[in-house]
C-alpha cells in the first residue's frame, strides 16, 4: 500500500515555520472551524501537524490521487482545478464530465516540472509518496513557492494520522476542503448525506456484531487482511460487523491461513481489483485443500467490494452500502 | 570417528523431535492430543476423527510445511557445502550462479503479468527463471567445453546483476502497490506455500542429489586440496565439476520455486558442520543436511508462530536467529577446513 510508505518530513524550512505556528496560534490548533459565510476570508488549519494558510480560496488547484480527486469533484470544485493525476481505477460516472474538463497531467505523478507548468496555487494529495521524490517533491518546498499543500489525513505520517481510522476523519477531510476552497455549505451538505446514507445502510445488518468478516484484500501464501486501522477496518466498524482481524496492527496486514481457519469467518469479502480480481480469489479458496471446507467457503458467504472502495474519499459510503447489502443478502448464519 | 557419528545420529535424533515438536506449535490453539491423533489418523494408526478443520490445520497447513522446511534447509546446506568446495569459495552459497536473482526475476514476470496467483504459476515461473539464470551463467562462463571456478564464479555474479537490475525495473515499471507487496513477501523466502504437491517435487529432488553429492564425496575431498591435486588423484576433475555444479542448481532451482530464495542456510550452514565434523565430506555432508534440516524447521516455527497473528517470512529471520547461533559455534571451535 501507499499507505505505508510514509515518511515524516521534517523539512519546514525554520524561519518559514516559526511564522507560520504564529499564524498557528492565532488560529485554531486541532479543530479547523469551517468559515461560516465569507469565501474570501482566510483559513487556517492544521494538515498532517503542518500549519495551511489559505488567504483566499485557491482557483488553480492541482489534485493527485483517486479520492482528493473524487472529494473536489463532489464539492463542484472542477472550475478551480488546472490539473489531475494518478487514478487507480475510472472515475466516478457522476463525475465523469466535470473530470472531462479538467488535463490530466500525468498517468502516474507529474514531475515537479510538469506540475509548476501548470502554474498551480493548490495541490491536493491523498497519499504521502505525492509529496515523495517520485512525486511532485515535498510541501516546503512548493510552499516557498506560493503553492499551498493539503494532504489527505490518512496519508499523513504516523504521529498525524489518526490512530483508528474512522468514516469521521473522511468527513473532516471534506469539511476541510470545503473551508479551504470556501465552499463549506457544500461540504457540510456532502457530508450530511453521506451520513445518512451510510447510517441507513447499517440499519439493514441485523445483528451486525455477531457476524465475524475477514476481508482479504489479496495475497495467497500470507493473506493480506483488513487489520484494525485503515479503510477496510473503518468499513466494517461503520456497517457494525465485527472484524474477525482487528487485532491486527495497521490497515492491511499480512497474517497466515492457519489463523484464518482458526477465526472461522462468518462471511469473506473478496476485495476486487484489476490486478487481482475477486473471481481468481474465489477459484483460490475452492481449489485450496485446506480452506474449501471452510464454512464461509463451503456456504459461498462471499461479499465482493472493489478495492477502489477503500479509497478514504467520497467512495467510502458505497463501500459501507456494498458490505452492508452484501451481508444483509446472506442467509443468516448459526449464532456462535 | 566415534565422535563424528555421535553427532550425526544425534542430530538426526534432533531433526524428528524437532517435527514432533514445530508440527504441535502454531497459531491455532490445538491440543497437543489434537495434533497427533490427526497425524494417527491420517497414518491408519488410529481412527478417532477431529473436526475437519482442525484435521486440515495439521494435515494440510502444518505437518507439510514442517517438512518442507527440513527439506529446503537440507538442500540448502548440502548445496552450499559443495558448491564452496567446487568453486574452493568459503563465500560460495547454493544462489552463487544467479539462480535466486533469476527465480526473482522469474516470479515477479509471472506476478506481473497476471499469470495468476496461482501457486503453480508461481512456482514455474520460479524454477525457469533460475534455471535460465544457470544456463546464461554456464554458457558465459564455458570455453570449449571447461568450466574454471573464477570464470564461474565471476559470470554467476554478472547474471545475478543483470536479473535483479531487471527486478527493479519491472516492480519500477509496473509501479503496482499490491503486486510489488507480494513480490516483497515472495522475495524474502517464505515456507508457507509449501504444501503435499511441492513436497512431491523437493522431496525427490532432494534425495536425487543427496545421492549423488555423496557418492562424489571422495572426490569432493580432492577438491579441496585444489584442482591439480584432484587430477593427480585420478578424478575428471571438469567431468565432476559439471556433475556437481548442475545436481545442486538443479537442487537449488526446485527449492528456491518452493520457498523463494531463503538467505543464510545455505552461506553458513555448511561452516558450522565443518566446525562439527571437520573437513571429510563423507561427514559433513550429512551433517550438514540434518544441521540445515533441524535449523529451518525452527526458524520456520518462530516465523509462523512468534509473531502471531501476524505471520512472517521465514526468510527475513534466518540471519537474526542464525547469526548469534554461529557466533556461539564461532567462539567456541577453532576454525577447522
Amino acid at each position: 500500500m501507499r499507505v505505508r510508505a510514509l515518511r515524516p518530513r521534517w523539512r519546514v524550512a525554520a524561519p518559514l515555520s516559526l511564522f507560520l505556528s504564529a499564524a498557528l496560534l492565532a488560529g485554531c490548533a486541532d479543530d479547523p472551524p469551517a468559515p461560516p459565510t465569507a469565501t474570501a476570508s482566510p483559513v487556517t488549519l492544521t494538515n498532517c501537524g503542518e500549519p495551511v494558510e489559505v488567504a483566499r480560496p485557491p482557483r488553480r488547484a492541482v489534485t493527485t490521487n483517486q479520492a482528493a480527486t473524487e472529494i473536489m469533484l463532489a464539492l463542484g470544485l472542477a472550475d478551480r482545478m488546472v490539473g489531475t493525476a494518478y487514478l487507480d481505477d475510472q472515475i466516478l460516472p457522476g463525475y465523469a464530465d466535470a473530470y472531462a474538463k479538467v488535463p490530466v497531467l500525468a498517468e502516474e505523478y507529474p514531475s515537479k516540472e510538469k506540475l509548476l507548468e501548470a502554474e498551480p496555487d493548490f495541490v491536493y494529495a491523498s497519499y504521502a509518496s505525492a509529496f515523495g521524490d517520485e512525486g511532485v517533491g515535498d510541501r516546503a518546498a512548493l510552499g516557498t513557492l506560493g503553492v499551498g499543500t493539503y494532504l489527505s489525513p490518512a496519508g499523513c505520517a504516523k504521529e498525524f494520522r489518526p490512530a483508528r481510522l474512522t468514516v469521521d476523519d473522511v468527513f473532516a477531510e471534506i469539511r476541510d476542503i470545503g473551508a479551504i476552497f470556501g465552499v463549506p455549505d457544500r461540504a457540510a451538505a456532502l457530508v450530511a448525506d453521506h451520513k445518512a446514507r451510510i447510517a441507513a445502510a447499517a440499519e439493514t445488518v441485523s445483528g451486525a456484531k455477531d457476524v465475524h468478516v475477514l476481508w482479504w484484500d489479496g495475497g495467497t501464501d500470507a493473506p493480506s487482511v483488513g487489520a484494525c486501522c485503515g479503510s477496510p477496518g473503518m468499513i466494517m466498524s461503520a456497517v457494525g460487523v465485527t472484524n474477525d482481524f482487528a487485532d491486527l496492527d495497521g490497515s492491511w496486514t499480512e497474517t497466515g491461513w492457519e489463523t484464518v481457519v482458526e477465526r472461522d469467518p462468518d462471511v469473506i469479502v473478496l476485495v476486487d481489483a484489476s490486478w487481482d480480481p475477486a473471481a481468481g480469489k474465489q477459484a483460490f479458496l475452492a481449489k485450496n485443500a485446506t480452506l474449501k471446507d471452510l464454512p464461509a467457503v463451503v456456504g459461498q458467504r462471499y461479499v465482493t467490494i472493489p478495492f477502489s472502495a477503500t479509497s478514504a474519499g467520497v467512495r467510502v459510503v458505497l463501500g459501507v452500502e456494498a458490505l452492508a447489502e452484501g451481508v444483509a443478502a446472506l442467509p443468516a448464519t448459526a449464532s456462535r | 570417528m566415534p565422535r563424528d557419528a555421535t553427532v550425526t545420529v544425534g542430530l538426526a535424533g534432533a531433526l524428528v523431535l524437532s517435527v514432533a515438536v514445530t508440527v504441535t506449535i502454531g497459531p491455532a490453539d490445538l491440543s497437543l492430543g489434537t495434533v497427533w491423533t490427526v497425524i494417527g489418523d491420517h497414518l491408519g494408526l488410529t481412527s478417532a476423527g477431529v473436526p475437519l478443520l482442525r484435521d486440515h490445520i495439521v494435515w494440510q497447513l502444518r505437518l507439510p510445511r514442517v517438512l518442507g522446511a527440513a527439506a529446503v534447509g537440507a538442500g540448502l546446506a548440502v548445496a552450499g557445502a559443495v558448491m564452496q568446495t567446487v568453486t574452493r569459495n568459503p563465500l560460495a552459497d547454493p544462489y552463487l550462479l544467479g539462480l535466486s536473482s533469476g527465480a526473482s526475476l522469474g516470479a515477479v514476470l509471472v506476478i506481473v503479468a497476471g499469470l495468476g496467483a496461482g501457486v503453480g504459476a508461481l512456482a514455474g515461473g520460479a524454477f525457469l527463471g533460475a534455471l535460465a539464470a544457470f544456463a546464461l551463467v554456464i554458457g558465459v562462463a564455458s570455453r570449449q567445453a571447461t568450466l574454471t571456478p573464477t570464470r564461474t564464479v565471476l559470470a554467476g555474479v554478472a547474471v545475478a546483476q543483470l536479473c535483479a537490475a531487471v527486478t527493479s525495473f519491472v516492480i519500477i515499471w509496473v509501479n503496482e502497490p499490491h503486486a510489488t507487496q507480494s513480490i516483497t513477501f515472495w522475495l524474502s523466502g517464505s515456507l508457507a506455500r509449501v504444501d503435499w504437491t511441492a513436497l512431491t517435487y523437493a522431496g525427490p529432488a532432494l534425495a536425487a542429489v543427496l545421492a549423488v553429492v555423496l557418492a562424489h564425496a571422495r572426490a569432493l575431498n580432492a577438491f579441496a586440496f585444489g584442482e591439480e591435486a584432484a587430477a593427480t588423484l585420478g578424478i575428471a576433475v571438469t567431468r565432476v565439476r559439471w556433475t556437481l555444479l548442475v545436481a545442486v542448481s538443479l537442487l537449488t532451482a526446485a527449492l528456491v520455486a518452493v520457498s523463494g530464495a531463503i538467505g543464510f542456510v545455505g552461506l553458513i550452514l555448511p561452516h558450522a558442520a565443518r566446525f562439527l565434523t571437520g573437513a571429510d565430506h563423507r561427514r559433513l555432508l550429512p551433517v550438514a543436511a540434518l544441521s540445515g534440516a533441524v535449523f529451518l524447521v525452527w526458524v520456520d516455527t518462530a516465523a509462523r508462530a512468534l509473531f502471531d497473528p501476524r505471520e512472517l517470512p521465514a526468510g527475513v529471520l534466518t540471519a537474526m536467529i542464525g547469526v548469534p547461533a554461529f557466533v556461539i559455534l564461532l567462539r567456541r571451535r577453532e576454525v577447522r577446513g
